[in-house]
């Protein structure tokens, strides 16, 4: 067992067996971090935010085709598709990039981009013990909200929302290692999640957006990681065209971070010690 | 096991002048000065030695103990550990290598150290019954029992450097490139993992590198010294033979004042008298010396490995066994 192979499949094999203790060691760090992780994960709850606005502005009548029931099923949706494709790798990477806090688990032989995914899918259960109250809570308050989506409905949301977790993951990443260049990469995510804000539905529908902004909207990554699932499991928009575009985004992100990774370690300076 | 050819790292570094003028200016004209930590150096060491790598600060120590372990990319030059090419960071490659350094820690820091050993265990692989035997072992040999429930945060300096050893030797490494090991750790600790590095390269075999500014550290563990300063190395070869070359004298030292001894070469020294001759004439010196005032009571003294050290690094010296 000492020698590991090189081959995929081994490293693979490898991946698997370490996956429990990995997730039992990552579940017991966010235990240590409990009330930073419970703040953590809270903080990301603008949605219901914005559906308290939504709610009084759509109280005199429908906006823009969403009436009470729509906004609340719409950022309900919201708020579990962005818990659970929720990831730190962009602060992480910044950090063990600029610190050399990287050294050491470059020094693992497990990658360590997989080991972060696995530390990332660790948190889940965390997160969806945050989520699911929550939503129950919502439901307590607007009990209409609740409806029971079609077999093709929920399996198309599945996929798209796997495609999102991996494609949000991919794109925090790709931030995260502009710090091989950059030093200091977090000016770049917080640009860029301000305009995600904006293009991914995070805010507000993309369907209160004018006819050609929607159309150009649902074309980028932004929407890709957030409004598409949403959009799929409330019916509002074409499964397989948003299902495509994700596709290809995160085959563009794989792409673009595994060209990243292989550059930006031959700069890693393992500052410090 | 360990093979450097010509090897180079040159760090490209940022230079700014001080002040909001500098700041204004590094806005519009970035200034990089290049920096040469690593120059052509050249070394082998083979399978199972213990091998000191001395230098001043910036020498270049860390930077090439970086390079053998993948952490860093070398500008130019080839270098071999077991067969691998370290930068490509191949598993195989990292599964027989482990780097402790003294100032940086791979321990899960509110976690108890035992979480940190299971980790490494499950990324690495092992086996749980070799896990708990390698372990086993581990804290039998640094004495850390009491130390494995409790959060990293709350152990002592030396305490987390038994951790550390033994989160990285877990998976039974055959390279150990320790940088630093005892930096900041009091006496008693010090000698402890000194004790335990040489017990261990003794009962695995393991190739030893290990890099410190505690002279006591290199005297007590590798016979072989590699000698760097400005990226260059300055001596390869043994403790011994470097001591004969540099310093070749010997003090004899009398502890009470003997005129008749003057004539032999003796000067007065507080309340004795010291002769300082090359060191293969010391035996000489003393029987003569005997001869002359049988009951003396002497001594012989060696200058200091720091010393040796520091003329090494002052003269500059470029010498070599190998």
């Amino acid at each position: 067992m000492r020698a590991l192979q090189a081959d995929g499949w081994s490293r693979l094999t490898h991946v698997a067996r370490a996956w429990p203790t990995i997730q039992q060691i990552a579940f017991s760090g966010m235990v240590a971090y409990r009330a930073e992780m419970i703040i953590w994960v809270l903080s990301a709850t603008l949605p219901l935010v914005m559906l308290s606005l939504w709610n009084s502005a759509a109280s005199g009548g429908p906006v823009g085709g969403y009436d009470q029931v729509d906004f609340a099923r719409y950022f309900a949706v919201n708020l579990i598709v962005r818990q659970l494709t929720g990831s730190w790798i962009v602060w992480e990477l910044n950090w063990n990039i600029r610190k050399g806090e990287l050294s050491p688990r470059l020094l693992r032989p497990m990658h360590p981009l997989v080991f972060n995914l696995c530390e990332t899918l660790a948190a889940l259960p965390f997160r969806a013990g945050i989520l699911f109250p929550l939503v129950g809570a919502l439901a307590a308050w607007r009990p209409e909200l609740l409806f029971m989506p079609s077999g093709e409905a929920l399996a198309a949301f599945s996929l798209s929302l796997l495609l999102s977790f991996v494609l949000a993951w991919l794109i925090q990443a790709i931030f995260g290692m502009l710090a091989f260049w950059f030093d200091q990469s977090m000016g770049f995510w917080s640009a860029w999640f301000a305009l995600w804000s904006l293009a991914a539905g995070y805010f507000v529908p993309l369907d209160l957006f004018p006819e050609g902004w929607v159309d150009f909207f649902r074309c980028l990554p932004f929407y890709a990681t957030l409004g598409a699932p949403i959009d799929i499991l409330l019916g509002r928009s074409a499964v397989g065209a948003n299902l495509a575009f994700q596709a290809g985004w995160t085959l563009v992100a794989g792409g673009l971070a595994t060209a990243m990774w292989r550059a930006g370690i031959r700069r890693y300076g393992a500052v410090g010690a | 096991m360990i093979e450097v050819a010509g090897l180079c790292k040159t760090y490209r570094v940022p230079v700014r002048t001080p002040g909001l003028g500098g700041a204004f200016r590094s806005l519009f004209s970035r200034e990089v000065k290049e920096v040469h930590a690593v120059s052509d150096l050249h070394f082998r060491i083979a399978a199972g030695e213990r091998v000191g790598f001395l230098g001043p600060n910036g020498a270049g120590k860390t930077t090439t103990l970086k390079m053998l372990s993948g952490l860093l990319y070398p500008t130019s030059g080839t270098l071999k550990v077991g067969g691998f090419v370290p930068q490509e960071r191949h598993p195989s490659f990292l599964q027989q290598i482990t780097l402790v350094m003294g100032q940086k820690q791979q321990l899960l820091w509110d976690l108890p150290a035992i979480e940190s050993f299971e980790l490494n265990r499950a990324m690495y692989g092992v086996e749980l019954a070799e896990f708990r035997r390698t372990l086993d072992e581990l804290v039998a040999m640094l004495r850390a029992e009491p130390l494995l429930q409790k959060p990293v945060r709350n152990l002592s300096l030396g305490e987390r450097m038994k951790c550390e050893l033994i989160a990285a030797l877990v998976h039974r490494p055959s390279v150990l490139f320790l940088d630093e090991p005892t930096i900041g750790l009091d006496v008693e600790m010090q000698v402890q993992v000194r004790q335990f590095i040489a017990e261990h390269n003794r009962s695995t075999g393991a190739t030893v590198l290990l890099t410190s500014h505690y002279m006591q550290d290199i005297a007590a563990l590798t016979p072989r010294l590699l000698i760097i300063d400005q990226g260059r190395l300055r001596y390869d070869g043994d403790l011994e033979a470097l001591s004969r070359e540099v310093a070749p004298e010997r003090r004899v030292v009398i502890r009470s004042m003997v005129p008749q001894l003057l004539p032999l070469g003796f000067l007065p020294q507080g309340d004795g008298m010291v002769a300082t001759v090359p060191a293969g004439e010391t035996n000489a010196l003393i029987q003569r010396t005997l001869a002359v005032a049988p009951l003396v009571e002497l001594g012989v003294e060696v200058p200091p490995l720091e010393e040796i050290i520091g003329r090494v690094f002052r003269e500059g010296r470029p010498r070599s066994e190998a």
